[in-house]
């Protein structure tokens, strides 16, 4: 995704800021639109990244191999 | 089995410091039981002896030990002790050297690997213990010691102690300071989870998350949660797991059961794993009522294994919600910046001096418009009033026109020339009737007139001179004569002057 955002944490934190900026006013317009920006960037890749991350369930063996944990594991499991 | 005896004894720092006070204090008769069993000697040990005198027998040291050793080790095959440990020290080898003491006696002893592999807790200094053991005699040295199987703490549970002992040394080392625990991840990447595949742990855990944190994706690592050999299993799947890329949480836990159940998340090996992971971890070990090294351990502790997936799920739905706040105020906060802008572009709008200036502009424009009337109208009179002159000043001119004037000259031309000519006729006419005049005149007094009347003229020969007086020629000469009409050419044949 966008290079620019490290991970939830950083976005998060930057976004935290860009609005507390903007609501202190005072900025210029064009600083304002521009963090606006930013601020909807960031915010778009929380909400990606929420929705993004398929379910699955794997299981790690001792030498280190990940396997699919099969239908036993399946979380739908009520 | 001799080897082991071999370092403990020959080590000569711990003895003399103990030994000599203990030696001091004990007493003089021997214990009953070991004062029977002495007189035991068996006859054969000492028969092979050379004796020095009849009725005396006399045998090696050797022999002697080898008797004590004996008698010690077949009356003393287990015993159980009660004392004080003192000089504890554990040797690479693995075995555990220590004395046991009352206030009176003491006895060194000695746990070989692997019982003291069994220990729950740390057998140290000054702690009060039940053992079982039995007596062993260490020929070259002639000691004996207790070579102890089971070690028990005197009063409280093994378990209990080790667990109180543990807690204790790994907070001391700060193993579990609140600086040390980490915030769990907002929206996990991955989630670990080191647990029995078995238990009913791990299907808590996936219940909570297939029902509130549906694309979760989870790493599993299988490690047995109870008897021999769980806790190296359980920190070997926390530092498996830790190195999966993307894993920011890792819960570690089981079901709940007795404590010897969940005793593996007691243990130190576990402790430091979860203390040693680069991610947070959150313990989720048996029920509410259950609490482990690990609890204190982990960054998070989790009252059971569900609970542990709630608290990633609630993370979850935190951030959900906050990203949501964010970005509400975020549009609030640019919506506002954008009114706020807005109005304030209205009231300088409002200003006299922005708002006026459309008017003035127009003011202004009407002003110029009759300006440049004006000019052009100025400069229209201007022009025409040059143009006036100018025709006025170009009549003037036209009077004065060579060409008009050269006419009335050529006309008075004609005249004179008219006049000229008559004149000219005039004198011309005058001219000729002077000349017949003059002509009829000079007829008349023409010389030739009177030769006419025969009168001739002689002249010289070359007829420049004109012959007056005879005696201007001689005989002989030459003369011409002019008549009335010709000429002659004569002789002169004879001179007559007149003289006188």
């Amino acid at each position: 995704m966008d290079s620019t955002i490290k991970d939830f944490e950083a976005a998060i934190a930057e976004l935290e800021t860009i609005v507390k900026k903007l609501e202190e006013g005072d900025l210029a317009l064009e600083k304002s639109l521009e963090l606006y920006e930013r601020g909807v960037q960031l915010s778009r890749f929380c909400h990606t990244r929420l929705e993004e991350a398929e379910k699955r369930i794997e299981i790690l063996n001792e030498r280190g191999d990940l396997r699919p944990a099969g239908a036993a594991f399946s979380k739908d499991d009520k | 089995m001799s080897s082991l005896f071999d370092l403990p004894f020959d080590e000569p720092e711990s003895e003399p410091k103990d030994a000599a006070p203990a030696a001091r204090e004990r007493p003089s008769t021997p214990p009953a039981s070991s004062g029977s069993t002495l007189s035991n000697i068996e006859p054969s040990t000492v028969s092979n002896v050379e004796p020095s005198r009849p009725g005396r027998t006399v045998i090696t040291v050797s022999d002697l030990t080898a008797n004590i050793r004996d008698i010690l080790e077949n009356a003393y095959s287990e015993v159980w002790v009660e004392a004080e440990i003192s000089n504890c020290r554990l040797w690479n080898t693995g075995h555990l050297y220590f004395t046991l003491k009352d206030p009176a006696s003491q006895i060194k002893a000695v746990m070989f690997r692997s019982d003291v592999r069994t220990l729950k807790f740390k057998p140290e200094d000054g702690l009060h213990v039940v053992v079982r053991g039995r007596v062993s005699v260490y020929e070259p040295k002639g000691e004996y010691q207790l070579v102890c199987e089971r070690m028990e703490p005197h009063g409280l549970g093994a378990l209990q102690l080790a667990f109180d002992q543990l807690k204790r040394r790994l907070h001391a080392e700060g193993l579990f300071d609140a600086a040390r625990k980490r915030a769990l991840p907002a929206l996990p990447r991955k989630i670990g989870i080191v647990t029995s595949l078995d238990g009913a742990a791990i299907r808590d855990i996936l219940k909570v998350l297939g029902r509130r944190y549906p694309n979760a994706h989870v790493i599993i690592r299988p490690a047995r949660v109870q008897g021999e050999g769980a806790a190296a299993e359980v920190a070997q799947g926390i530092r498996d797991i830790v190195k999966i890329p993307g894993i920011d949480v890792v819960i570690v836990g089981r079901g709940g059961g007795s404590i010897e159940d969940l005793w593996a998340f007691n243990e130190e090996p576990v402790a430091r794993a979860m203390a040693a992971s680069p991610v947070p971890i959150i313990s989720a070990v048996g029920h509410e009522v259950d609490v482990t090294i690990a609890d204190f351990a982990a960054d998070v502790r989790a009252p059971t294994p569900s609970a542990a997936a709630e608290i990633v799920v609630a993370r979850k739905e935190d951030f959900c919600g906050h990203i949501e706040r964010l970005s509400d105020r975020l549009s609030a906060a640019v919506r506002g910046s954008i009114a706020r802008m807005e109005s304030r572009i209205h009231q300088l709008n409002r200003r006299p001096g922005f708002a006026g200036w459309s008017a003035h502009l127009a003011l202004r424009g009407r002003h110029c418009a009759e300006t440049t009337h004006a000019l052009r109208h100025a400069a229209r009179a201007a022009v025409n009033r040059q143009l006036r002159v100018y025709q006025g000043l170009r009549l003037q001119l036209e009077q004065f026109d060579l060409r008009r004037r050269l006419g009335g000259v050529r006309a008075r031309l004609v005249g004179v020339d008219g006049d000229l000519r008559a004149a000219a006729r005039r004198r011309h006419h005058r001219a000729e009737a002077r000349l017949q005049t003059c002509a009829a005149r000079l007829d008349s007094l023409s010389p030739l007139a009177v030769l006419g009347r025969g009168y001739a003229v002689v002249w010289d020969e070359s007829r420049t001179h004109v012959i007056r007086v005879a005696t201007e020629v001689k005989r002989g000469d030459a003369v011409r004569v002019t008549l009335s009409q010709g000429e002659l050419e004569c002789k002169v044949v004879k001179t007559d002057g007149l003289d006188n």
